[in-house]
């Protein structure tokens, strides 16, 4: 893979956690209302525009870099996604969520390789 | 992005449908079927080589597309509304299963051959989707 095949998908999975989390705070804020809730549109628009920025992206890079080779990378997202989640969102797992997470991660990679 | 507190999560509207749960598994179920009808829709564009089929706007003519997008569309929505309920890192986690139902769709519908690895990776996100539904029954009671 070439350097700039690398940075376009770590940016790609970027844009991808940074999204799904824009999603998320979107859909919380609708839930709780008043003052919170104006800025859930301007949230998920957000949300759309990164999510589109990834979709973009890793579309390119598909186009670039062979599928197997990429395939490692969709793997990992979800440990993306908790790793963001607990920064951003202050989620929290017990270890039957971390062993879930950790287990379909290995699985997605696994089923890519064969 | 810190000005959001975690909160308790709601509680979703009573039956089946409104489970977001569910909604997750329709999620990933249309994912797969807009895949499919989006390469569908893409194979019959290929098949007349026009300028508008390099620009990608060939394939908007075909019902197959049209379809595919409303699939994405419709799986864009329960995945929105399964976010309300659930939290991020076990929703998309959750998405996973759709690693399981391709392989085993390839192999159920079109005869495709399953290895030892792939079986191995199926057998692992089946395990792992357990655990993720367990370590959210384990958080709700604590509610």
């Amino acid at each position: 893979m070439s350097l700039l095949a690398w940075v376009l998908v770590i940016i790609s999975q970027l844009a991808l956690v940074a999204g799904q989390i824009f999603l998320k705070r979107a859909m919380s804020r609708r839930e709780h209302g008043g003052e919170k809730a104006r800025g859930w549109i301007g949230m998920l628009t957000m949300g759309i525009a990164t999510m589109t920025v990834w979709f973009l992206l890793w579309l390119g890079v598909m186009h670039q870099v062979e599928l197997s080779k990429l395939m490692p990378f969709e793997g990992i997202s979800p440990l993306l996604i908790v790793l963001g989640a607990a920064a951003f969102l202050r989620e929290r797992l017990n270890w039957r969520g971390w062993a879930g997470v950790i287990l379909t991660c290995l699985g997605v990679l696994l089923v890519s390789a064969s | 992005m810190h000005d959001q507190m975690p909160a308790a999560l709601p509680k979703p509207a009573p039956g089946l449908f409104w489970n977001p749960y569910l909604q997750i598994f329709l999620t990933v179920l249309l994912t797969a079927a807009a895949q499919i009808l989006l390469k569908v829709g893409a194979d019959y564009s290929a098949a007349n080589d026009t300028f508008w089929s390099w620009l990608g706007l060939a394939e908007l003519g075909s019902v197959w597309t049209w379809l595919g997008i409303l699939a994405f569309l419709a799986s864009f929505g329960g995945w929105l509304y399964a976010l309300r309920f659930l939290p991020l890192s076990l929703a998309f986690a959750l998405t996973n299963g759709v690693h399981i139902f391709v392989p085993i769709g390839s192999w159920y519908f079109l005869g495709e051959h399953i290895g030892t690895l792939r079986a191995g990776g199926i057998l692992a996100i089946i395990v792992g989707v357990l655990f993720l539904a367990q370590s959210v029954a384990k958080a709700e009671e604590k509610v």
